[in-house]
């Protein structure tokens, strides 16, 4: 058996569902493309300086400021605007990095001897009582405002999951018949590992990517919220609307204005989860 | 009995992990580099003044023998103070931590019902229009930050409708029953969130039950509706249910946190909170140590009920 005939269990195509599924979709797709690219290209198309004082705190819109000023008097559409990418990078960066630990701990357990395996998934198990958030607090106060930090955190809290989930997938392809097979023909661990192991558990990696991208998420919201992170005047949703929480009698839109594209941005990444979960399930 | 036997080997692992977290959690903040001399001292101190705040703070001892006095204290009820306001870390856990478990308390109280109606109802539709709607709503609230859940409420209920008030305020001395109304925006607030996790979890309980080969002969035999739910499925899902709401009790601990930032509600998680910003280690690694403690006594509790339920099978993820 090579590497080519080896049986891949492929997802079917998400695309290809339902006739009924598929509008939907499409529009779920468009939906976060718009989100992500206005949090990505947003801090180039800003009217005013996010950060500068210009006018009175929570002055009513006007032409000049259409969304108003806020706290502080800075201009809430250009702290919207320039307050996504930050966190959107921070958590694709988490989600990377929490990738990357569950696969190569989920997949060492797995080709590790049972009982090396079994310890590594209870050390795994231990973190995983730990609530995310409170390793993402208490990280940040043994390194204050730093995002990388933030990425770490998020990592740690996150990775668990992926290990277990990993592991198990992995665990299915090594005890598969033709892995027996590859092996017994002598192939080293290396190969078993490229041809066999890796290819096969792409599709559970997926998923859960997917499913730790929506954590990461909202982990790295909730601690710009809490003002983990980057300090000092950097614009960022999360935190514009802890800042603007307290007038929020005075001037309600500063305070709902970033909120609207965090609950956007989190039920659509929430729903593409689901569906590529239900994809390669 | 074994069950006593069970009980005691999960409460060992639960302290020998409590033991290992709460080194975790004092490495985490401890040993990292930056200590809290900076925060105590000021910024701009000479270095003979930090060096002395440093021998005060006991910070020029090795990490490992300040964890050991720091655990040694622990065993007798004593977490140190903290270094703002010089506040024993007990008294803070013993005034705001009863604060923090009325507000999950009376959460559960409300969201246990409703999540096992929703997850009863969807579960037994698993696959309808119904159960899609509602998974589906579940699925993209769970992805919601409680702080964005909690904001919309208040500009809604508070905010144009002024229901409510827009922070707890607590009166000084009091307890949150005092003022019951400042209860209901959080209550709200982490009952959405739990009902999202807890619906999902248990609707694949029900689910799974509903699918046994026992539960396809009730129904051929003509036992339908309530009388099948009450009578088959839940004696039969009971066990997993009760993890399920375990791990919605666990996520609460960490949501809670974040709910009482936003209405200032006088509980641990905002103690934990400002801990945190004022780079108080000894208050930090106090609450941090409280709320594991708190986390892994519910997943005991959880695991109890769920061997008395009869079944050890957990089929969460």
């Amino acid at each position: 058996m090579t590497a080519g005939s080896t049986p891949t269990r492929r997802a079917r195509p998400i695309g290809r569902r339902t006739p009924r599924g598929r509008l939907p979709l499409v529009l779920l797709v468009m939906a976060t493309l718009v989100v992500v690219l206005l949090a990505l290209l947003g801090p180039l198309a800003v009217p005013h300086s996010p950060t500068a004082l210009l006018g009175a705190p929570f002055q009513q819109p006007d032409a000049e400021f259409p969304l108003g000023t806020d706290a502080l008097g800075r201009d809430v559409v250009s702290r919207v605007l320039a307050g996504g990418r930050t966190l959107v990078l921070t958590a694709l960066a988490g989600t990377a990095a929490a990738g990357a630990v569950g696969l190569t701990a989920g997949v060492l357990a797995a080709m590790a001897s049972r009982r090396l395996g079994d310890l590594l998934v209870r050390c795994v198990d231990a973190l995983a009582v730990l609530p995310p958030l409170l390793v993402v607090l208490v990280l940040a106060a043994g390194f204050p405002g730093s995002t990388t930090v933030v990425v770490a955190a998020v990592a740690l809290a996150t990775a668990p999951f992926s290990t277990r989930v990993l592991r198990a997938a992995a665990d299915t392809v090594l005890t598969s018949g033709y892995v027996e097979a590859a092996r017994a023909r002598g192939d080293t661990r290396r190969a078993v590992l490229r041809h066999d192991v890796l290819p096969n558990i792409a599709g559970p990696a997926l998923t859960d990517a997917a499913l730790r991208l929506v954590a990461s998420l909202h982990l790295t919201a909730t601690a710009g919220f809490l003002g983990l992170g980057r300090g000092g005047g950097t614009p960022d949703w999360g935190r514009m609307v802890s800042e603007n929480a307290p007038g929020a009698t005075l001037a309600v839109l500063p305070f709902l204005a970033p909120v609207l594209p965090l609950v956007l941005l989190s039920i659509c990444v929430g729903l593409l989860a689901d569906v590529v979960g239900r994809g390669t399930a | 009995m074994n069950l006593l036997a069970f009980a005691g080997r999960r409460l060992a692992g639960a302290a020998l992990l409590l033991v290992l977290l709460s080194a975790a959690v004092f490495a985490a903040t401890a040993v990292l580099p930056g200590d809290a001399v900076s925060s105590v001292a000021g910024v701009d101190a000479s270095t003979e003044q930090r060096a002395h705040v440093r021998a005060e703070l006991g910070l020029d001892r090795p990490a490992a023998e300040r964890y050991a006095s720091w655990a040694a204290g622990a065993v007798r009820g004593d977490l140190g103070r903290g270094f703002v306001g010089e506040r024993p870390v007990t008294d803070v856990l013993a005034t705001r931590l009863p604060n923090s478990l009325l507000l999950a308390g009376l959460t559960l109280a409300v969201t246990a019902p409703l999540a096992l109606s929703l997850g009863l109802w969807t579960g037994l539709r698993a696959g309808g229009t119904a159960d899609r709607l509602v998974s589906t709503g579940a699925q993209a609230l769970a992805a919601v930050p409680e702080f964005v859940v909690a904001a919309l409420l208040t500009a809604v209920l508070a905010v144009w409708l002024g229901f409510f008030p827009r922070v707890s305020v607590v009166p000084l001395g009091g307890t949150p029953l005092d003022a019951p109304h400042a209860l209901v925006l959080p209550i709200l607030t982490l009952s959405t969130v739990g009902l999202a996790v807890a619906t999902r979890l248990l609707r694949v309980c029900v689910a799974d039950a509903a699918a046994a080969p026992y539960c396809e002969a009730a129904r051929l035999n003509g036992v339908r509706g309530v009388r099948l739910a009450v009578r088959h499925i839940l004696p039969n899902a009971a066990g997993p249910a009760v993890q399920a709401l375990t791990l919605t009790t666990g996520a609460l601990v960490g949501s809670s946190v974040v709910v009482e930032n936003v209405f200032d509600y006088p509980g641990i998680g905002r103690e934990l909170q400002l801990a945190v910003a004022a780079r108080d280690v000894p208050m930090v690694q106090g609450i941090a140590t409280a709320l594991v403690a708190v986390m892994l006594a519910v997943l005991l509790l959880g695991d109890l009920c769920a061997r008395l339920l009869g079944r050890r099978e957990v089929n969460s993820r």
